[in-house]
């Protein structure tokens, strides 16, 4: 009976799919069909996650968007804000004018007035307080394209290294590890090694709600097998949990002294691959007690020095699975089964993470602590098995990390304290080699505080919201509306950094201009512009290369008898070229749904490192793994012992909770697209606070009762959830960050990880009261 | 710190599929015979009708504006009695039932302490070959929404036979658990709800488990 209804299921399902799989053939560009409408390619515009859609454009407006069926990360499949994509584009109050302050009111401008005033603010700004003090506030949403000249702007134009991205707030700490771990960024795998691996840990990632599609996948996996399994370490119990085969709830901060207790037991077993760490590791320690960058002006910088194995075999003593269940709550007989599992040599070993690493202070040991789990097992760089860092926008990888458009950074990895890596640049952007400063400046929450203290005068912010997206906004906002500072915000709608601008652009967004996207697996996806932005609406490119025209820069961006486009991205993949970061030559984006680079002879190196596939290992040796571009360790991946130390704010008698941020799947990021969206701000139309149905009971809360929070920063009234999507462990609190009526980022910390400046959005402690 | 041992979570539960279309026969205006979402502890339509006093003091009561008095006769019922229209606004099962405590003529049941036993009606995901979710798109919002989820809403996964590689999160209603607050319904990102609220199914008249 019961098998009966299955079947039918399935047979009304495999209909609907097969009704919605009467999918248009690949149209590279846009193709005229019958009835008027034209089809075209495009990344989505939300995750990092990077599924393909297909455009549907009928008079100058789009009226469709449908997964792409031919899009080998998604196959047709959308998530539900993929699924109402096109609707960001057509919100009400889509900003169409250059908008100037005038007290309290903002009144229309011309473009030419507007960019005049842009160059005139840089202009006195470089007299009166240096190049330094002119900044940049850029974004993992920019296309490749945006980034690119926003970096040249600032790093070869103005010659200031002041311009870093919010994807400093949500990657910084991987990247920071990939560097050290490996010598250069991004992950070694792709997404066939959710179909390939068997066994697989998530940290810290609700990946059912924050990448939906590649949870499907890993889900889709595990019912073609029955040897997957599912482990999902975390603080908070989410649909992710729900769906795992195990689910290991430890307390917030304690994943360091958990992914120590794994190695503890690998190495006391024995069970670590010894002849791969003979052939491919080496191991260092760094500082400890390395502080939380509270207080402004914070500076370190991390020194490694090499240990033997048996050093490290003596610092994980302290890390025994009894140790660890005292520091993490997680019982000393799981750490030995969760070490088995990794060192299991009959399983494929994936480790997927996301902000629960990254977001924290101390993201950078736990980035390199899972590393050392798979460098101890020999289990990476092979299909199926391997540690992948998850990115949460579309070109956190393509535009923030491989363009470079950080303070510290240049393209292809290379970085502003190198002299031979600025002479390089140099070259390319043909400008004296003195022109690009040699210091870093302020990564993203010290460009804000540098904004508050007056050191930064002039700061231009494109394509995201800082001013609801960083950690304790409310000093920030604060600091925008200062004497003395001048804020420009490129945006396609009002958002909470408009609203402390002085001068706000209005900005084309996704398919009203051309683009690339770089999503998480090293693919680079191109687009064309399928429509007209609305009104006066520029593209944030033009409104750059504007400006650098009216400070006597335009040069840098003058491609004669070439498409501007084209000819910039052949210029930027002159970085990467020969060094293991080769991008495919642009015509082949256009007809491609999306390259995984390095792209070498016509082909997509599917897993780096390996042999087998990467011509470059090849070239070293002639099997097994090579981590050849990590040249000054002598092409080996670093082993780093990184101990446990505590959060910076912890809960005490004031403030007796934790609070975690975090997102929900109907809403993306501070949900100025989403939350326009009537159907998907219908589905969640507010923030609410998740509590634990113990501290509830005991607090008398009860489920959509009236909340306050408070840290000694800010506080928030609102309504609790207990018991429903989201249950975070006992004694911690859970918030999303989308809602700008309820900004909880006038609660969180500017603690960040010394290394990597990527700021914890994850733990400071609050009090909590139920109000009425 | 909890551990989770995966279990099969329809295992023995008695699911709610496909109930009957008849219930559902009106879609937008919901006129005529169709069902009728009332507040809860109404139970039984003749005992609730021959027992409100159409006084409203229920609506007043309902910190959410949720329920309504149907003045007009649009939403189909007897006039002047309470209603509630999910897509506008659905039950937010209060813990102490406001509703409950203020009716003054027991047609609102006072024996019903705990607003998730209410039995308003059952959700059905009634327009299945529209559900997002069966066509493998990662929607679910109905699920998620679920002030029960894991207990009157789940989702079944298998295999998405168009991609071969990802999974279909289908949503499945346990009515044993469901209240019919209506919140799945109002929160379904379609313009027509694929999930809506009907009357409560017997066990017996479940069309597919026959």
């Amino acid at each position: 009976m019961d098998i009966g209804r299955r079947t039918f299921i399935k047979g009304a399902a495999a209909a609907a799919a097969l009704a919605a799989a009467g999918l248009p053939a690949a149209f590279p560009k846009a193709a005229l069909a019958d009835d008027g409408l034209t089809w075209g390619k495009a990344p989505c515009r939300f995750c990092g996650t990077g599924c393909g859609v297909l455009v549907g454009v009928r008079n100058g407006k789009i009226v469709a968007t449908k997964g792409d069926a031919l899009a080998p990360v998604n196959k047709g499949l959308n998530c539900v804000k993929g699924y109402n994509l096109s609707k960001i584009l057509y919100g009400e109050d889509r900003l169409t004018k250059p908008l100037l302050r005038q007290g309290d009111k903002f009144v229309p401008i011309s473009w030419d007035k507007a960019l005049d005033l842009v160059a005139e603010k840089i202009r006195e700004t470089l007299a009166s307080s240096g190049p330094d003090a002119v900044a940049m506030f850029g974004s993992g949403q920019w296309t490749v394209h945006e980034g690119y000249v926003a970096s040249k702007f600032m790093k070869a134009g103005i010659g200031s290294n002041s311009i870093d991205p919010n994807a400093r707030f949500c990657m910084a700490s991987a990247v920071a590890a990939f560097m050290n771990t490996f010598g250069s960024d991004e992950p070694m795998g792709n997404y066939e090694d959710l179909d390939l691996g068997d066994t697989y840990f998530l940290w810290g990632a609700n990946m059912s709600e924050c990448h939906p599609i590649l949870f499907s996948r890993m889900t889709a996996n595990r019912l073609k097998n029955p040897k997957v399994q599912i482990i999902d370490l975390a603080t908070r119990f989410t649909r992710t949990s729900q769906e795992a085969d195990r689910y290991v709830e430890f307390q917030p901060q304690t994943d360091l002294a958990l992914a120590n207790g794994i190695a503890h037991v690998i190495v006391r077993e024995g069970l670590y691959d010894e002849a791969f760490l003979a052939e491919n590791v080496t191991l260092k320690k760094g500082k400890t007690d390395i502080g939380y960058g509270v207080e402004d002006k914070f500076s370190f910088s991390d020194k490694g020095e090499a240990i033997s194995f048996d050093q490290y075999r003596a610092f994980l003593k302290d890390y025994s699975p009894e140790k660890v269940e005292a520091i993490s709550g997680v019982p000393a007989a799981t750490v030995e089964e969760l070490a088995k599992l990794y060192a299991d040599k009959n399983r494929k070993v994936c480790s997927y993470w996301t902000m629960g690493f990254n977001q924290h202070t101390r993201g950078t040991w736990v980035n390199n602590l899972v590393y050392n789990l798979h460098l101890l097992t020999g289990k990476i760089a092979k299909p199926g098995e391997g540690p992948f860092s998850l990115t949460g926008q579309p070109s956190a990888c393509g535009t923030a990390r491989e363009v470079g458009t950080f303070t510290h950074r240049l393209p292809a990895d290379m970085v502003v304290t190198n002299p031979e890596h600025r002479r390089k640049a140099a070259d390319i952007w043909k400008v004296p080699v003195e022109k690009i400063p040699a210091k870093p400046t302020y990564h993203a929450t010290e460009m804000l505080r540098a904004l508050d203290r007056g050191d930064i005068r002039f700061l231009w912010v494109q394509c995201n919201n800082p001013f609801q997206a960083a950690p304790n906004t409310g000093r920030f906002r604060a600091a925008a509306r200062k004497e003395g500072r001048f804020v420009v915000v490129s945006d396609a709608y009002p958002t909470k950094s408009t609203e402390v601008a002085d001068l706000i652009l209005p900005s084309a967004m996704w398919v009203e201009k051309e683009g690339m996207f770089g999503n998480a697996e090293r693919r680079t996806q191109h687009w064309f512009k399928q429509v007209d932005p609305p009104g006066e609406a520029k593209e944030d490119l033009w409104q750059l290369i504007e400006v650098a025209r009216r400070l006597g820069f335009g040069k840098l961006f003058e491609y004669p008898g070439q498409d501007l486009h084209h000819a910039l991205f052949e210029e930027y993949r002159r970085f990467g070229l020969g060094i293991g970061k080769d991008l495919a030559p642009y015509e082949v984006y256009q007809k491609e749904r999306g390259v995984i680079w390095p792209y070498v002879n016509g082909e997509s190196v599917k897993w780096r490192y390996n042999t087998e596939y990467d011509p470059y290992a090849k070239k070293e040796k002639e099997k097994g793994i090579s981590f050849y571009k990590n040249k000054k360790e002598h092409k080996k991946a670093v082993l780093w012992a990184r101990p446990y130390e505590p959060a910076a704010e912890v809960p005490d008698g004031d403030y007796p909770f934790w609070l975690c941020t975090g997102r929900v799947l109907e809403h993306w990021h501070t949900g100025t697209m989403t939350r326009r969206v009537p159907a998907l701000h219908r589905a969640v139309p507010e923030a609410l606070v998740e509590l634990h149905p113990e501290d509830a009971s005991r607090l008398g809360i009860r489920n959509r009762d009236r909340v306050l929070l408070t840290s000694r920063r800010g506080s928030l009234e609102l309504r609790a959830s207990v018991g429903e999507r989201g249950v975070p462990g006992k004694g911690s609190v859970f918030v999303p960050f989308f809602d700008e009526h309820r900004m909880i980022n006038d609660l969180t910390l500017d603690a960040f990880c010394p290394i990597s400046k990527q700021p914890d959005y994850k733990k400071c402690a609050v009090k909590v009261e139920r109000i009425g | 710190m909890s551990e989770k041992p995966r279990h099969s979570r329809l295992a023995g539960a008695g699911v709610a599929l496909l109930g009957a279309a008849a219930a559902f026969l009106s879609l937008g205006g919901r006129s005529g015979n169709a069902f009728l979402l009332r507040p809860p502890g109404a139970g039984e339509p003749q005992r609730f009708l021959s027992r409100c006093l159409r006084c409203g003091a229920c609506a007043k009561a309902c910190p959410y504006g949720s329920i309504r008095m149907d003045e007009t006769g649009l939403a189909g019922g007897e006039l002047g009695t309470p209603v509630i229209l999910p897509r506008q606004k659905p039950c937010y099962l209060c813990a102490d039932l406001p509703c409950v405590k203020a009716c003054p003529s027991g047609a609102l049941d006072a024996q019903l302490r705990d607003a998730k036993k209410a039995r308003m009606g059952t959700a059905v995901i009634l327009e299945r070959e529209e559900c997002l979710s069966l066509k493998g798109l990662r929607c679910e919002v109905c699920y998620r929404n679920c002030p029960l989820i894991e207990k009157a809403v789940t989702v079944e996964n298998y295999l998405n036979a168009r991609t071969g590689r990802h999974a279909v999160y289908e949503p499945v209603i346990h009515k044993e658990h469901c209240t019919g607050c209506g919140i799945c319904e109002h929160s379904c990102i379609l313009d027509r709800p694929a999930i809506r609220v009907g009357e409560l199914q017997p066990e017996s008249e479940n069309l597919y488990e026959g």
